[in-house]
């Protein structure tokens, strides 16, 4: 389990997340459990949208990883100190894998998550 | 036999009915079994008793009384089974009618591995939340509106009453009226994944005033420390990792995904009844929960030493 950020876009490690569906899936149910659908949803626009190729800030595995932990800008900013590690490397294969969450799997993971947690204002499963 | 998770100890209305049920049951089964085997019994008897030597076959002549005997035994059997039928029917139309109007609401979520347990506050009509121990007033009905966030599960306080299962996308109201005081526990009854056995929770049952005094302290906001290492823990649990998914009221910790630690040290137990509350569990839980409860959501959080006794002493003092 990795302790520490990746030290290069050739990491050894990404092979175990990045090709691995199911740590795949671990990131994006952190990327719901955490809110960050609530500014990066499906309608996200611009630089928000990440699923759209166009990687502002480099697309390169710490490039991501490090905006993320370190560079995230607004009240969110220092993902490092509030998110372990391997959270960090699931959700930021999650996120490199977007461009290939076609509409199909998007559905079936909305499907998937509709019950769970979403941000801090979540109130609860189908009220 | 008896115990804090049993159905034969009931100390809820619904669940003295269902003993009642069981009792019954057994009784006329329990009777329509011990005619069986006399029954058997009787006819080896017979069979020894009437022994004549193999060399001649005999036909015996048509059995009045067999028939007879059979007839009155099919009866039997319906009489038996319209007792139970009717009976059962009858506790579960007790057990499904709505109670008292003024009961209290109560949402409980069932995640894997753990309940999510909110009240509805009496004086502001918002709701307070806890984890993994559900404490409710005595001889008052408490109606548990019960969600999932995943999977299926299933709610189930033996003492108490019924089980209920909890399906996603549903919500599954479930009537308590506990007749009896004291400490009882829950557990999930619906196979959800490996850490199923370890979804367990407390019951706490007190007269209405201790309830409501009780639920007036789990509405207040954490306490702020006042001993320095107890406020070094302060800051090392609301503003590290544990704030992204627990919320302890009145600190910058407003995660939704686990449970609510607000009071978390006056629970009894942490992580749904795995281990007994105690700062060395909270500690050990905080370092290693894969290794505790393996596939918890729970991720293990590397903190130096004095960092991870501060926390565990902050944690502890949430009461």
């Amino acid at each position: 389990m990795p302790q520490t950020a990746p030290n290069g876009a050739q990491d050894s490690r990404a092979a175990a997340y990045e090709r691995n569906l199911y740590q795949v899936a671990q990131g994006g149910r952190y990327f719901t459990w955490y809110g960050c659908g609530s500014c990066h949803g499906r309608s996200a626009k611009g630089p928000l949208n990440l699923g759209d190729r166009v990687w502002v800030h480099g697309g390169a595995l710490d490039q991501v990883y490090g905006f993320i932990a370190e560079r995230h800008p607004g009240a969110t900013a220092g993902y490092a100190a509030r998110i372990p590690a391997e959270q960090l490397w699931q959700i930021t294969a999650y996120v490199r894998n977007l461009p290939r969450l076609t509409p199909e799997k998007r559905r079936r993971q909305d499907l998937d998550q509709v019950g769970e947690p979403q941000g801090s204002n979540w109130t609860g499963p189908v009220r | 036999m008896s115990g804090l998770q049993s159905a034969l100890e009931p100390a809820g209305e619904q669940a003295a009915g269902i003993h009642g049920l069981f009792w019954l049951m057994m009784l006329v089964c329990g009777a329509m079994y011990l005619l069986v085997l006399g029954g058997v019994a009787w006819t080896l008897w017979r069979a020894f008793r009437r022994r004549r030597p193999a060399s001649e076959p005999t036909i015996d002549p048509p059995d009045i009384g067999l028939n007879r005997g059979m007839l009155g035994w099919a009866g039997l059997i319906v009489v038996g089974l319209t007792v139970l039928i009717t009976a059962s029917f009858l506790v579960e139309r007790n057990i499904a009618a709505a109670r008292a109007r003024d009961a209290l609401e109560v949402r409980v979520t069932g995640h894997q591995w753990w309940w999510r347990i909110e009240y509805r506050d009496p004086r502001t009509g918002g709701w307070i939340e806890t984890a993994n121990e559900l404490h409710l007033p005595l001889g008052r009905t408490t109606r548990v509106a019960l969600g999932s966030a995943d999977v299926i599960h299933s709610f189930w306080v033996p003492n108490i009453a019924q089980k209920l299962d909890v399906i996603p996308g549903r919500i599954n109201l479930l009537d308590l009226t506990p007749t009896r005081p004291g400490w009882f526990r829950g557990q999930c009854a619906e196979f959800c994944g490996v850490q199923h056995a370890h979804m367990a929770f407390d019951v706490k049952v007190d007269a209405p005033e201790d309830f409501e005094r009780w639920l007036a302290g789990q509405a207040k906001a954490a306490a702020i420390p006042a001993d320095p290492v107890a406020a070094r823990g302060q800051q090392v649990v609301t503003g590290g990792q544990c704030a992204m998914c627990h919320t302890i009221r009145g600190t910058p910790s407003t995660g939704r995904a686990g449970p609510d630690l607000t009071h978390f040290g006056s629970r009894r137990s942490v992580a749904a009844g795995t281990l007994t509350m105690s700062r060395g569990a909270v500690q050990g839980w905080i370092a290693q929960p894969q290794a505790l409860k393996p596939g918890t959501m729970m991720p293990p959080v590397a903190l130096s030493g004095p960092d991870a006794d501060a926390a565990s002493r902050y944690l502890m003092e949430l009461q």
